[in-house]
C-alpha cells in the first residue's frame, strides 16, 4: 500500500522538530514509537449517500464496544442492532435509537437497505449467521476466531471467497492498525539485527464468568467456560497476538506446545485460566506466549528480540531497546526516550511525514486515541462501499455477463484499506485453535504448511 | 505535446442553459430521451452500434498540477455507445473532409476514477475522497459526454483506417454542461472494432469546481485550475 510506505519515510529533521525539550530531557528513558491520532480526524466525513448502512449482530461486551466505535465512525450508519437476548437489545437501544432493534438476525439480513453486517456473537454461533449473511449478499465483518472448529472456520472462509463481490473481513483488528503497519517493515527490515525470539502476553484479572438469575441464560453466556465449545484463552484472546507475531515474522509456525491450568478461578471450571505456549517458527525462532485471568501485571505486550535491539509493542506505543554494540541508526539520537527500570526505550513513531505537513505540534507527544478496532471497522466500511460502487460501475458498462472479468476488475481497481481477509482469518483461527488444543491436551501439535491453506 | 492540446471553444450553447447545474430530474429526462434516440438509431437502416466490452483497452486519465506535485487520476471504465451511420466511409479512400456520420454518447462513473502515481500505481484513498467530493459523486455519479458534430480534417483519412477529426460535444461534469471542441483519432480496425483517442485541456472553474486546497500545511497546497484529459476508448460491434 502506497500509504503505508508513505508513512514509513523517516525524516531526521522532523524527529528533531517533533521532540520537545522535555522529551530530550528524558534521554535516559525508553524510546517510544507512537502513531499520532491525526488520521481519523483529517478524513472528511463522507456525504450522506456514501454512508454504509450496517447491522450489528451480537450485543455482548465486545459487541457493545463495536457499537461504540461504529457510532463514532462518520462512514457508518448503524441501521440495525440484534441480539437473541431481549435485555441486551434494550440495553444498546439507547445508543442507537434510530436503528432497527431485533432479536432475530434474519430480520437484519432480509433488510435490503442494509449492505453490511458485523457479527460479534459467541464464536460457535458465527457459522450459521455468517453463511446466511453472505448468501443474503451482505458484506461481512466476522469476529475472530472465525469459528470454534477448524472445519467450520474453513466453511466460512470458503463461502467468503466464493462471494467475491462482497467484502469479508476477519476481526483481526491489529492488521488494520496504522501503528502496526508502521512497525511491520521496521521489524521485517532487519533493524533488530538477527531475530532471536519473540515473547507475547495477555494478563488481566477477570473471571470470564457472567451471572444471570436465569440458569439457562447463565449457561449460555458462559460459553467461554464450556470445554466443548470454548476456544479457550488461546483462541479467544491469544489469536490476535499469535497472528501478529506470525505476520511480523512472515512465517506460519511449524508446531505449538501448550500448557494450561486453573490457577485461581477454582469455581469448578475446566477451561484453564492460565496458559502458556511455545510456538515454533522456521529457523529456530520461537514465540513464548502467556495469558492469564489471575494477574494483570504488565497487561498485554509483544516483544521482539534481535541481536541489535529489542522492540516492545504495548497498545499504540512501541519502544526500541538497543544493544551497546548495535550500529547507530541516526534518528534515535533525537527520538523521545522513556525509562524502563535500568533500560532506555527509544520511541518508534509512525508518520514523520504527517508531522512535516502539520508542523511540529504538541500532538507529537501524544498517543493514538483510536484503538485498532476503530481502524479495522473504518477499513471494513470503506472497503464495503468501494466494492459496492465498483460492482455497480462495472455492470453499468458491461452488464453482468462476465463474472471473471468483474472479479479481475475488483481485484485490480478497488483500493482497499488494509484489513484481514478470509484467508488471514482462517489461518489465524487454525493457529489459535491448534494452540488451544495443545493447551487442553498438554501435548505438542505439529502444524503442517497445508493446514494453513484452504484447498 | 503542446500542439496536441486543443483550445476549448465554449459558449456556443450557453443559451440552452449550459453553464448551470442541471437537476437530477432534468438529467434523467435527458438520459431517457437519449436512450430513445439510441434505440431508434439501432432500428435505423445501416447504423452500426458499438460499445465497450470487458477486457477492452479503455482508459481515461486526468492530469493536473499543484504547488507540491503534479497529480493524475485514472479510470478504465468508459461506457456508452458509438454509432457509425450508413454514410460513414467504408474505406479511407472514399472519405471526404467534412461532417462524419457518427453519433456518440459516453459516460464515466465518477467513483471509478482513482488517484494514481505517475506510473499508474495507486496513490491515495484520501485523495480519491477529496476528488470524488469535488466532482459531486453522490449527486452526479457520472461524467457525461454527448457528441454533437464530428468533422473529418483535410487529409485526415489515413490508409491504415485512421480518421483524424474534430469533435464538438457537450460535456457534463458535476452537473455543469460545457460545449467542448477537441481533436480525436478514430482507428477502425480490420475486425471492425474501433478505438477512439484524444486529449483535451479543461478548466475546473468552467465546471464550477473550486480547485482543491487542503487545509493541512496551513493552506500552502493549492491545485492548478487547468487539467488535461487524455482518453482511449475501445468499442466493439454490438
Amino acid at each position: 500500500m502506497s500509504e503505508t510506505k508513505h508513512g514509513m519515510e523517516w525524516n531526521r529533521r522532523e524527529f528533531l522538530r517533533g521532540s520537545s525539550l522535555a522529551a530530550l530531557a528524558t534521554v535516559l528513558g525508553g524510546v517510544r514509537l507512537v502513531q499520532p491520532a491525526a488520521r481519523a480526524a483529517e478524513t472528511p466525513p463522507p456525504p450522506t449517500g456514501e454512508r454504509v448502512k450496517v447491522g450489528l449482530i451480537g450485543l455482548g461486551q465486545w459487541g457493545r464496544e463495536l457499537l461504540d466505535q461504529l457510532m463514532r465512525l462518520p462512514a457508518a450508519e448503524v441501521a440495525a442492532i440484534c441480539d437473541n437476548y431481549p435485555p441486551m437489545v434494550r440495553r444498546s437501544r439507547t445508543k442507537a435509537p434510530d436503528a432497527l432493534a431485533t432479536e432475530n438476525y434474519r430480520e437484519v439480513l432480509d433488510n435490503k437497505d442494509i449492505t453490511a453486517v458485523v457479527v460479534a456473537t459467541p464464536t460457535h454461533q458465527h457459522k450459521e449467521i455468517v453463511l446466511a449473511a453472505l448468501e443474503a449478499g451482505k458484506h461481512v465483518y466476522c469476529e475472530v476466531p472465525l469459528a470454534h472448529t477448524v472445519d467450520e472456520a474453513r466453511e466460512i472462509a470458503r463461502a467468503a471467497l466464493k462471494h467475491n463481490r462482497q467484502v469479508f473481513q476477519s476481526g483481526l483488528q491489529l492488521r488494520s492498525d496504522p501503528q502496526r503497519h508502521f512497525l511491520l517493515p521496521f521489524i521485517r527490515s532487519g533493524a533488530l539485527g538477527r531475530m532471536a525470539m519473540a515473547r507475547a502476553q495477555w494478563h488481566k484479572k477477570t473471571s470470564w464468568r457472567f451471572t444471570s438469575p436465569n440458569p439457562e441464560r447463565e449457561a449460555e453466556i458462559n460459553w467461554r467456560l464450556s470445554p466443548e465449545i470454548s476456544p479457550g484463552l488461546m483462541g479467544e484472546v491469544g489469536i490476535h497476538q499469535l497472528d501478529q507475531v506470525s505476520w511480523f515474522l512472515n512465517h506460519w509456525p511449524t508446531a505449538v506446545h501448550g500448557f494450561g491450568t486453573v490457577a485461581f478461578w477454582r469455581d469448578g471450571r475446566k477451561v484453564p485460566d492460565t496458559v502458556q505456549a511455545v510456538v515454533e517458527y522456521p529457523e529456530g525462532l520461537r514465540l513464548l506466549y502467556s495469558a492469564t485471568l489471575a494477574n494483570s501485571y504488565e497487561a498485554d505486550a509483544e516483544i521482539y528480540y534481535g541481536s541489535d535491539a529489542a522492540v516492545l509493542i504495548r497498545g499504540s506505543s512501541a519502544w526500541m531497546f538497543k544493544e551497546a554494540d548495535a550500529p547507530l541508526l541516526g534518528w534515535e539520537v533525537y527520538a523521545r526516550k522513556d525509562a524502563f527500570y535500568q533500560a532506555t526505550g527509544i520511541s518508534l513513531r509512525a508518520d514523520a511525514s504527517k508531522l512535516k505537513t502539520r508542523g511540529a505540534e504538541a500532538e507529537a507527544q501524544t498517543e493514538a486515541a483510536d484503538p485498532p478496532v476503530y481502524f479495522a471497522l473504518e477499513a471494513f466500511l470503506r472497503n464495503s462501499r468501494e466494492v459496492t460502487n465498483a460492482v455497480r460501475d462495472f455492470t453499468s458498462l458491461y452488464g453482468d455477463t462476465d463474472p471473471q472479468a468483474l472479479a479481475d476488475y475488483l481485484a485490480q481497481e478497488v483500493r482497499r484499506l488494509p484489513a484481514a481477509d478470509a484467508l488471514d482469518g482462517y489461518r489465524a483461527t487454525v493457529l489459535a485453535l491448534k494452540a488451544n488444543e495443545a493447551v487442553v491436551r498438554g501435548q505438542p501439535v505439529a502444524l503442517a504448511p497445508e493446514m494453513f491453506e484452504l484447498s | 505535446m503542446m500542439t496536441l492540446l486543443a483550445p476549448i471553444k465554449m459558449g456556443a450553447s450557453r443559451a440552452r442553459g449550459v453553464g448551470a447545474r442541471t437537476t437530477g430530474r432534468s438529467l434523467r429526462i435527458a438520459s431517457v430521451g437519449l436512450l430513445v434516440a439510441a434505440l431508434s438509431a439501432v432500428a435505423a437502416e445501416g447504423w452500426t452500434r458499438l460499445g465497450p466490452k470487458p477486457g477492452g483497452h479503455s482508459k481515461v486519465r486526468i492530469e493536473g498540477t499543484s504547488t507540491i506535485h503534479d497529480w493524475q487520476v485514472e479510470s478504465p471504465l468508459i461506457g456508452g455507445s458509438l454509432e457509425l451511420g450508413p454514410k460513414f466511409p467504408k474505406s479511407p479512400d472514399e472519405a471526404k473532409p467534412g461532417k462524419l456520420d457518427v453519433r456518440a454518447q459516453v459516460f464515466i462513473p465518477v467513483s471509478s476514477l482513482k488517484s494514481v502515481k505517475d506510473d499508474g500505481t495507486p496513490y491515495s484513498t484520501a485523495m480519491d475522497d477529496i476528488m470524488h467530493g469535488k466532482l459531486l459523486k453522490t449527486e452526479h455519479p457520472r461524467i457525461l459526454y454527448t457528441l454533437q458534430e464530428l468533422t473529418l480534417k483535410e487529409g485526415g483519412a489515413k490508409e491504415s483506417g485512421l480518421y483524424e477529426a474534430e469533435a464538438v460535444g457537450d460535456l457534463v461534469v458535476a452537473g455543469v454542461t460545457n460545449r467542448v471542441t477537441f481533436p480525436v483519432k478514430i482507428q477502425v480496425h480490420p475486425d471492425n472494432h474501433v478505438t477512439v483517442s484524444g486529449e483535451v485541456a479543461l478548466k475546473m472553474s468552467d465546471f464550477k469546481i473550486e480547485p482543491p486546497a487542503p487545509k493541512i500545511a496551513f493552506g500552502l497546497i493549492k491545485t492548478g485550475d487547468e487539467v488535461k484529459v487524455k482518453f482511449q476508448w475501445e468499442v466493439f460491434p454490438r
